[in-house]
Parts: C-alpha cells; sequence; structure tokens
C-alpha cells in the first residue's frame, strides 16, 4: 500500500512538472483568394493559462468574425488540463502579400504567419451540412442494437459541484470565500455555467486564479470517494444584515469519450443553495463603515511653508478588509488655513482575506496666517470583527510652519474645540448639573390666560356701567374734562355776555365735569350739584327784570367749587 | 408654629425633595465628566443621554455633550447638543458662542441651523420669562382695574390698569407667536440620505449636511419628515436626526 501511494506521488509530482503553458497560432490556408476567408485559431494549454489574450497585429488583413471564445477543462487518469481558444475570421483587403502577427500571453509568443492572397476565390465553397443518413456518421452504430441506454453512461457518472463558503457567520462588509469545487470520478472535458449565478445582498470580487493542482485532491462527499478540484472562487461581502442566500447554480460538464463505441455526452450539475447569516453592524457617529482592521496615518509633504503657499496633508488608511468601500476621508479643520476637498488614491488588490491595500486622501492646505499652525490628529474609525467593536486609528498631531507675514495670534479659533480647550490644552466641562425646573406656562394656557384677563377687564367695565359707576353718571372725570370746565367758568365770570348764554355755559360745564345726576341719588354731591343746577335753570329760564350779572358770577363761583370738590 | 415658621420648614422639605432628586444625577453627571476627562466619549456620551431621557436636562449637560462629541468628531451631534443647550437656557453666551463657531466649522450657512424664524421669537421669549412677565402684567392689570372700581385712587389705577394690560398683551403675543414655529431637527450624521419614503429600501432624493437643523413635517415611526434647506422634503431616520424641540428619545431597538 505504501510503495503504492508512493507511486501516485511520483506521478503526481510527474504529471505537475509537464503541466506548462502552451501557445499556438493556426490558420486553415497559407494561401487564398481575395475573395476567401481565413480561420485563425489561438490556443493556450496549461494551466497557467490567461483569461485574456490579445489580437495580433494584421497586415492586409481584417477581422470580420469573433473573436469566438471557449474554455475546456480536461481531467484524464487524474489529471487536469486547462485549454483557452480565441477564433477569428479575417478576409484580405486586396491581392498580396498578409501576415498575422507574433500572438503573445503568458509570457510566450508565437511567430507570425505569413500569408499569400492571389486574385478571385481559390478555396471550395463550404459544403451545406446535411446527414445524408439521418444520423451522426460518426455516432453509435451499435446504437440501433443495443438501444439508447448505451448513451445513459454519462447520466449515471458520479460527478458532483459544490458551492462552499469560507464561514457561514459574519458581520456586514466581513469578507467570505465562496468556492465551487467539482467532485468527479470520471474524466471531464468542458465544464461551464448553465445558470449564472446570483449574489443578491452580496458585493462580489474575483479572487485571483488558483495555481491548480492539476490532479486535483482526494475528497469524499455523501460517502463516495472522488477527486476534487476547485474551479471558481468569488470574494463576497455581505452588505445588509439578515439571512442571505445563494441561490443554486447549474453546471454544465462535458464528459469524455472513453472509447470508440462511447459517446461521451454533457450532464447538468446544481449546486446546493448556501444560507448566510449576517449581522448588523453598531453605529457609532463618525464610524466610516470600513470593516477589517486598519491603521491610519497621516503627513505633509513639508514641515514649513511661505505665506501664500500650499501644503498637501496626505491622510492614508492600510489594512485589510472592505477598503473599497471607504470613499471618503474623514473631515479635516485647520485653524487658520484654508482645506479643500481631497484627491482620493487607491492600491488595493484582492486577497482570501479581503481587500488589501491602502487608500489615501490628500488634502491642499493654504494657511492664512503666519506661525506654527497645528493639525489635530484625524480619526478613521472602523469595525474590528475580531474584537467585536468599532475600533479608531488616529494619526500623530502634525504642525506646519508658516513663514512670513503676520503672526498668528489672531488666528480664528479652531473649529473642533472650543476656545477655553484650545487655552487650556483640556476639554472645557461644566462641573455642577443645573437642574432647569423653572414652570412656563405653555402657548394655551398663556392664551387661556390672556383671555381671561381680558374678560374680567371688560367684566369690571359693564359692571361699573350698570351700577351708575361711569364717568358721566357721577364717577371721577377726566382730569382734562375738569380743566375744561373750570375754563368755561372763569370765562363766564369774566366775559360780558347774556344770561342765557351764562347760564347754558355754566349748565355744561357742571354737565361735562360731573355728569348726569340720577334722581335716585340722594347723596351729599347729588344734592349740592341739583341745588346748583336748580339756580342756574332759573336765571336762564327767569324773565329779564333786572341786572343778573352778579347773580351769574356767583353761579359761575359756586360751580367752579363744586366741580373742584365733587368732579 | 407662626405662619414663617410654617414657610421655613416648607422650604427646608422641598429643599430636602430637590437634593433626594438630584443626588444620583450629580454623581452620575460626576461619573461622566471623569470618563470624558479619560477620554471614553462614547460611554460619557452614553452617560449624558440616559441623565437628558430620565429628565435632568440642562444647558449644562448639553454643553459637556457637546464637549465629548467634538472630542469624538462628531460635529453634528456636537452642533445638536449645543443647539438644545441654547433651547433651554437662551441666555447663555458661552454656548451661542460655541454655536457659531462650531456653524462656521462646518461651513453651515446661517439660514441652515435657523430655518424657522419663529423659534427665535421663542427663544426671546424664554430668555427674557416674556411669559411670566406677561402672567405678572395681567395680574396688575386687573388689580388697578378693581381698584379703580373701588375708587382707591380712580384716576391712577385705571391708568396703570390700562397700559399693563397693553404690555402684557405686547409680552404674551412674542411667545404665543413663537409657539407657531414648527419642530425642529439637527442632522448627526454626515452624509445622511433623504429618502422618498419611510423605508430602509426607499430611493434616496439627496444628502443632508452634518449638522443642518431641518423643520420636522411630520413623524411615523422610526421616520422623520423633514424639508432640507433648499426645500426638498423627503424622509430621514430618527437615528440621522435629533430632536431640537424635546429631550432625546431611547435609541431604537434592533
Amino acid at each position: 500500500m505504501r510503495r503504492l501511494a508512493g507511486a501516485a506521488l511520483l506521478l503526481l509530482a510527474a504529471s505537475a512538472a509537464r503541466a506548462e503553458l502552451t501557445l499556438r497560432s493556426e490558420v486553415d490556408a497559407h494561401k487564398i483568394g481575395v475573395q476567401d476567408k481565413l480561420q485563425l485559431t489561438i490556443t493556450v494549454e496549461g494551466s497557467g493559462a490567461p483569461d485574456e489574450i490579445p489580437p495580433p497585429p494584421l497586415v492586409n488583413l481584417d477581422v470580420v468574425a469573433g473573436p469566438f471564445q471557449s474554455s475546456q477543462i480536461s481531467i484524464v487518469n487524474g489529471r487536469m488540463s486547462r485549454s483557452f481558444t480565441l477564433s477569428y475570421v479575417l478576409q484580405p483587403r486586396a491581392v498580396g502579400k498578409a501576415e498575422i502577427g507574433a500572438v503573445q500571453a503568458g509570457g510566450q509568443s508565437t511567430a507570425p504567419i505569413a500569408i499569400e492572397v492571389v486574385a478571385g476565390a481559390i478555396r471550395p465553397k463550404e459544403p451545406q451540412r446535411q446527414d445524408p443518413f439521418g444520423r451522426d456518421p460518426f455516432g453509435d452504430p451499435f446504437e440501433d442494437v443495443f438501444g439508447a441506454r448505451r448513451r445513459t453512461r454519462s447520466e449515471t457518472l458520479r460527478v458532483q459541484m459544490e458551492a462552499q463558503p469560507s464561514r457561514s457567520r459574519l458581520h456586514v462588509g466581513e469578507p467570505l470565500v465562496l468556492t465551487y469545487w467539482l467532485y468527479t470520478q470520471a474524466a471531464v472535458a468542458d465544464l461551464q455555467f448553465k445558470e449564472a449565478p446570483q449574489y443578491a445582498g452580496f458585493w462580489v470580487e474575483d479572487l485571483e486564479r488558483e495555481k491548480l493542482s492539476p490532479s486535483g485532491e482526494p475528497a469524499t462527499l455523501e460517502g463516495q470517494s472522488y477527486r476534487r478540484f476547485p474551479i471558481l472562487r468569488k470574494l463576497l461581502f455581505p452588505t445588509r444584515a439578515g439571512t442571505l442566500t445563494i441561490p443554486a447554480s447549474v453546471f454544465r460538464i462535458g464528459i469524455q469519450r472513453t472509447g470508440f463505441f462511447d459517446a461521451g455526452g454533457s450532464i447538468e450539475r446544481p449546486t446546493k443553495p448556501v444560507t448566510i447569516t449576517v449581522d448588523s453592524l453598531p453605529d457609532a457617529p463618525g464610524f466610516s463603515g470600513a470593516v477589517g482592521r486598519f491603521k491610519a496615518t497621516a503627513s505633509l509633504d513639508r514641515d514649513t511653508v511661505p505665506l501664500g503657499e500650499a501644503a498637501t496633508l496626505r491622510f492614508r488608511v492600510e489594512g485589510t478588509g472592505n477598503l473599497k468601500w471607504v470613499d471618503r476621508a474623514p473631515e479635516l479643520l485647520v485653524s487658520g488655513a484654508k482645506v479643500f476637498p481631497p484627491q482620493s488614491k487607491s492600491d488595493l488588490r484582492t486577497t482570501e482575506n479581503g481587500v488589501s491595500g491602502s487608500r489615501s486622501w490628500e488634502f491642499v492646505v493654504v494657511p492664512e496666517t503666519s506661525g506654527a499652525i497645528e493639525i489635530k490628529p484625524m480619526a478613521f474609525s472602523y469595525f474590528d470583527a475580531g474584537a467585536g467593536r468599532i475600533v479608531s486609528s488616529e494619526t500623530s498631531p502634525l504642525t506646519l510652519k508658516v513663514e512670513g507675514g503676520t503672526a498668528a495670534a489672531g488666528a480664528p479659533a479652531a473649529p473642533g474645540l472650543s476656545a477655553a480647550a484650545r487655552a487650556t490644552g483640556a476639554l472645557p466641562l461644566r462641573s455642577e448639573l443645573d437642574f432647569h425646573a423653572s414652570w412656563t406656562p405653555g402657548a394655551r394656557l398663556l392664551t387661556s390666560l390672556v383671555a381671561l384677563a381680558l374678560v374680567l377687564h371688560a367684566g369690571l367695565w359693564g359692571l361699573a356701567a350698570r351700577s351708575g359707576g361711569s364717568y358721566r353718571s357721577g364717577g371721577a372725570a377726566p382730569s382734562r374734562s375738569v380743566r375744561a370746565a373750570l375754563r368755561e367758568l372763569e370765562r363766564v365770570a369774566r366775559e360780558p355776555m347774556t344770561k342765557e348764554q351764562a347760564a347754558a355755559l355754566v349748565e355744561k360745564a357742571l354737565d361735562e365735569a360731573v355728569g348726569g345726576i340720577k334722581d335716585a341719588d340722594d347723596s351729599e354731591r347729588a344734592r349740592a350739584i341739583r341745588a346748583l343746577l336748580d339756580d342756574v335753570r332759573f336765571v336762564r329760564y327767569a324773565p329779564q327784570l333786572g341786572d343778573y350779572s352778579e347773580k351769574v358770577k356767583d353761579l359761575a363761583a359756586r360751580a367752579a367749587e363744586a366741580v373742584r370738590r365733587w368732579a | 408654629m407662626g405662619v414663617s415658621g410654617r414657610g421655613a420648614l416648607l422650604a427646608c422639605l422641598l429643599l430636602a425633595a430637590a437634593g433626594a432628586a438630584a443626588g444620583p444625577g450629580e454623581d452620575r453627571f460626576r461619573e461622566a465628566n471623569d470618563l470624558v476627562r479619560s477620554g471614553d466619549y462614547p460611554k460619557a456620551i452614553g452617560i449624558y443621554g440616559e441623565l437628558a431621557r430620565s429628565g435632568a436636562e440642562s444647558a449644562t449637560l448639553y454643553w459637556n455633550w457637546a464637549q465629548a462629541a467634538t472630542a469624538r468628531g462628531a460635529h453634528g451631534e456636537s452642533l445638536w447638543a449645543l443647539l438644545r443647550a441654547r433651547e433651554l437656557d437662551p441666555g447663555d453666551r458661552a454656548v451661542a458662542r460655541d454655536v457659531e463657531r462650531l456653524r462656521e466649522a462646518l461651513n453651515l450657512d446661517k439660514a441652515e441651523v435657523a430655518p424657522e424664524p419663529l423659534a427665535v421669537a421663542s427663544r426671546f421669549a424664554r430668555r427674557y420669562r416674556l411669559d411670566l412677565v406677561a402672567l405678572v402684567l395681567l395680574a396688575l392689570s386687573l388689580a388697578a382695574h378693581g381698584a379703580g372700581r373701588l375708587r382707591i385712587a380712580p384716576r391712577a389705577s385705571l391708568r396703570i390698569a390700562s397700559v399693563a394690560l397693553v404690555l402684557a398683551i405686547a409680552a404674551a403675543a412674542v411667545p404665543l407667536a413663537g409657539s407657531f414655529a414648527r419642530p425642529t431637527a439637527a442632522v448627526v450624521r454626515r452624509g445622511a440620505p433623504l429618502l422618498d419614503a419611510a423605508s430602509p429600501s426607499a430611493d434616496a432624493t439627496g444628502t443632508l449636511r452634518e449638522g443642518e437643523v431641518v423643520p420636522v413635517l411630520e413623524t411615523s415611526g422610526d421616520w422623520l419628515r423633514v424639508e432640507d434647506n433648499a426645500g426638498a422634503r423627503g424622509w430621514v431616520h430618527q437615528a440621522d436626526v435629533r430632536r431640537l424641540d424635546k429631550a432625546p428619545e431611547p435609541p431604537p431597538r434592533g
């Protein structure tokens, strides 16, 4: 048994050594007519075949169709090899010489191919494809005898496909490697997707092609022994939390013929759906959204800069994770300088552990004052999945010396910290918690109270009017009315006028100053005013039997006294 | 026990009750301040938030919250805390200075942090306690009017009543006008999306600026419908903004 294992290892080593890259460039004719077409076939074989082959330079030839691509994976006697073929259909431009230049791929090169182009068409017309026998001439001639069961060998072959995630639970933004494995007990001639895989809810990156082992590796699946080959690897980053499912992918697998009577054929094998549980990220202010492990650094392109010139500050984040998601740098605020929006640069590569490399942002800083300008540390926060928490990586503080101009003592306030903080270097915290328990009436209560006050005022006015307390009915008269009444009464005593005029003025002055007297009012004031008014009316309506001037003066004096006393 | 004795006892009881209520809050406040000094800003902010939600809101609390948020690099949250401090104590000049400084640092226009002009009237009324002034003047006008009706210096009383009533109405008009201001919220997350529906899967119609103050038009669950400075209306998640018209709410679960 040990000898057998040793022999197998030697065989594998030998086959691996043979697995080298071969590049061929072939045409189906070296002499053609100007009306003919020429087929160019470029073939790459070996385990390190590149994905893309640049077209060769053409002289006197045009590409009229192609390139047509095909790839094959062959596993023969436990050895795996890949071939990649490109086909072009070319047509000459004119009679004469034509040339297909060297094809270069994978570090190898083919020789140029010379073509002779003659007038007209010299190649036979391609016959119409038809099957005169009604069957494939290279098919199984004994199919009619043994029936179609002979074709079903491929359907019973033990060939399986599996999509295997590197882990089934992770956080949003963490990387996951999804490997598609081919498990086979037979030689496989060709393998391709029938249905392209869908990765809803994931950011997908292609991993660099792994160096394939030509003979695969032994593996057991559902109790059966296979040789296993990695076919495809994808790096997936979940973009949302929850349970995400990668649906089944269907592969079409070509089975190689093993003999003259074996038709070979192709089979279809699906993978099983893969379910991934994705946990959400914690939320925190300033969190960049980066997941992985990173280190932030900052540097200036110069330490000293003349006033009026600019310096460049480079903020760089380096590490492994979902660095492609980080699309902006932390805000840079520099006291005494104007900072312009940054330009970003990336140097990233995809690995199994995520996207590695660095991203950097370059800020142009233009000092506005001279002196030493302090640039505060810049923080880059990311989620460290290993630690399960958000971690902040801070850069070192930087100092930019600005020469020339005026001193920077009057520089504007640093935007991040308050004036007190910049002066002392410490945060200006307040130490006593003042409880603001002062009561304030709400808008509704205030409106209600104002309305209530207005109602009460109106009520007081109404009450006074009802009880005869208005100014016109015995209440206090405005001082302006009193003064006017006294002036009228002085005029009555001073100026010559008829007794009717004088009496009318006195009555008017009394009415303006003390108002009307109600009949029910029996106060001293009412009685005095009523008596005075009786005398005034007597003088006014009495017949003119003599001189009333003294009487009028006496009434004016008594009225003035009443006004002063009762108004 | 006389009237003065009863008053003293009542005052002592009130002080004792206030002390008992403030004790644990003061301890937590000092603990948060120590955490800030030691550099543990997230935990300190957590305690400040806990105190604010428990009703111990004050300009001092929000001032320290703003300092911790600034040190942490959360300028939007810092501006919100300062604006909230200004709401509680509009007369605090240090808060007003830092609001202005942070506004300039965030490159925000004045209109972007004061989208509601009536809110200025509201703050002015709170600063000078115009509501209480109006109530005192109303009481004075009623008392003077009553005295005039009782013929106690009637002319002077009625004149005082009239003047006091006019002043009271003028003083009450300011806070009443301020009460018509729409509620506002400050954006605390840089690049917070403005969505066309109250759903995480909705399309983003724009981006809000960190520190920008936006009027809140309506709320629906964890979502607020707001209007940005350019007039664009949309929905924003409550985790991306903080209300200025009321104390912080507990963080959304899940």
